[in-house]
């Protein structure tokens, strides 16, 4: 990922126009990623945060599963426990996921809409260099007194209220978590909307393209929201508001509804992009164009609308009116039409295509089947009677890690297999990223499937203890998730050995790819990239 | 003094954001009972 380091003296003929001093503030070494202002240098350095985020966040979840191994404590205590299920997700929500597709945005949206760089280049280099900050104040907060904050991810009150300073430094992460997210979709908006070569008309943009313009207004508009609900959580630890306190007369169920506001919008956040990662991969691996583009575009809008109106699924059980139930699973069961269209599009792209099965198109089709899978579980949990059941089990946490891993960590993978040739002008090992798909694949499945039946027969989620009847579902779960853990190195040697000794890449390894950077650029793709603009008229 | 389109884009942009934000406090800072 980071071969364009090699690049900067290399001209290509592809008409830049000037030399790199400018764009690392002529530094070299360290100092030139600090101060980097340019756009492929920012999004392999949000590519690699995330790699060792999710590495972090991943060593907290063998934690977690080696406790549930079996009944009883073993390893750590509740309090412990409970430190670990929070940073885990919060890690990895914030600290991984995201960035890794912000990540992706940064290489591939300026060359897929042929401008230069991202529209506040400066801006962006803030934006990145924030998160580094934010995930070692989560860290932090375990060394502190009363360790890191114990209350689960969405950071509900009561208990906010209650942690010690661990939740201060978790607060103010998410803020600037929160500052990052929003400067760097402010970057992304006002790139696509005005950098774009002249010709590349927004129902000509590459669907990936779509997918991070619609997650950046859906940033844009949840992230202050999440802001500002810390930020009342804040003032009630230390201010005297009463905002989620109920001793002060506040009220903890209006945080959950602030929250989810919030909270289920960024499921969207996540997801979108991974959509897009998809839409490319699939029509290049078919050899042929994406089906149903338009309709492409207008279910992914569909389901950010969408998203906006569908939050309280998650609280059915706080004592909402029947009404309110009844409009949200309605609401909620609304968004299966337009995720519908895009898995129909998937196929019908593979429909009498000329199918090859390399490794990003095999993650491509492991999303597609998983995250279906996924967002089968989504509708069965969006029904009212059934959620009562199911609610806090652990078929819940089955049914969103088939989201977010299985469609979310899926297709960046799929996405860095298809693009690294492009960004390091070297092939990975074909074969060893093929046995990475099916190691993923099948410990994925052994870590997460069982879980639904673990949740089924009643196992409440975020404890470290439960009854001998959960015993052999856990202790699957867990040998799972261990081998899934271990499978993930393989993905670090596969890069490092692409990026150090692979093979020359051709100028196209994908013949079936057809945006901007595959038909417009070289391979490795140069440090300076479309300046002057191509004319696409 | 002249906004370049990008300054003009992303000032909008920033202000929805902030707006939200502080919007959010002052809307449960006057409903507090």
């Amino acid at each position: 990922m980071s071969a364009v380091v090699d690049n900067h003296s290399h001209d290509h003929g592809h008409g830049h126009g000037h030399d790199d001093h400018g764009h690392g503030g002529g530094y070299g070494g360290l100092m030139r990623w600090v101060t980097t202002t340019n756009h492929k240098d920012i999004g392999t350095m949000y590519l690699w945060f995330s790699f060792i985020m999710f590495m972090v966040g991943g060593v907290m979840a063998m934690v977690i599963r080696a406790e549930l191994f079996s009944p009883g404590l073993q390893i750590v205590n509740p309090d412990f426990f409970n430190q670990m299920t929070t940073m885990h997700g919060l890690i990895m929500v914030f600290g991984a996921i995201m960035p890794a597709f912000v990540g992706f945005a940064n290489w591939l949206i300026p060359m897929q809409i042929g401008a230069p760089d991202m529209a506040f280049a400066r801006m962006n280099n803030w934006s990145f260099w924030i998160l580094p900050f934010a995930g070692a104040l989560l860290i932090i907060s375990f060394f502190t007194p009363g360790g890191a904050p114990g209350v689960g991810w969405t950071l509900y009150a009561p208990l906010t209220v209650q942690m010690g300073i661990g939740m201060d430094l978790t607060i103010f992460a998410v803020h600037l978590l929160g500052m990052s997210s929003i400067m760097g979709s402010i970057n992304i908006v006002t790139t696509i909307l005005n950098m774009r070569a002249p010709g590349m008309t927004l129902m000509r943009m590459p669907l990936f393209v779509w997918t991070w313009l619609i997650t950046a207004y859906l940033l844009i508009a949840v992230m202050p929201v999440l802001a500002g609900a810390v930020t009342m959580t804040l003032t009630d630890r230390h201010f005297g508001t009463s905002f989620f306190n109920a001793a002060g007369g506040g009220d903890p169920v209006l945080y959950q509804h602030i929250f989810w506001f919030f909270g289920h919008p960024e499921v969207y956040i996540i997801a979108l992009p991974a959509f897009g990662v998809v839409s490319q991969v699939i029509p290049a691996f078919s050899r042929k164009p994406l089906f149903g583009y338009a309709s492409m575009v207008y279910a992914t809008s569909a389901i950010a609308i969408l998203s906006f109106i569908v939050w309280a699924h998650h609280m059915y059980t706080v004592g909402m009116p029947v009404t309110g139930q009844l409009f949200f699973m309605y609401a909620t069961t609304l968004i299966a039409v337009p995720t519908g269209v895009k898995v129909f599009n998937w196929v019908a792209t593979m429909w009498k295509g000329s199918l090859t099965f390399e490794t990003p198109m095999l993650f491509a089709l492991g999303f597609l089947f998983l995250f279906t899978l996924g967002g089968f579980t989504g509708l069965v949990l969006s029904l009212v009677p059934i959620d009562i059941q199911l609610h806090d089990t652990y078929y819940v946490v089955a049914h969103f890690h088939y989201v977010m891993v299985a469609g979310a960590l899926f297709a960046a993978f799929a996405g860095v297999y298809f693009w690294l040739p492009k960004w390091t002008g070297k092939m990975y090992d074909e074969k060893l990223g093929q046995i990475h798909f099916w190691l993923t694949m099948i410990f994925f499945n052994i870590t997460f499937f069982v879980q639904h039946f673990s949740g089924l027969a009643g196992m409440p989620r975020r404890i470290p203890d439960y009854p001998l009847m959960f015993e052999t579902w856990n202790k699957i779960s867990s040998i799972g998730a261990f081998g899934f853990g271990l499978s993930q190195l393989l993905f670090l040697y596969v890069v490092l050995k692409c990026i150090r000794s692979g093979e020359k890449a051709p100028e196209k390894p994908w013949e079936g790819a057809d945006s901007l950077e595959w038909t417009h650029l070289p391979t490795p793709v140069p440090y300076h990239t479309f300046d002057p603009q191509p004319d696409l008229r | 003094m002249a906004l370049s389109r990008n300054a003009k884009t992303g000032l909008i942009l920033a202000t929805i954001a902030a707006a939200w934000f502080f919007g959010l406090i002052i809307k449960y800072w006057i409903i507090q009972p």
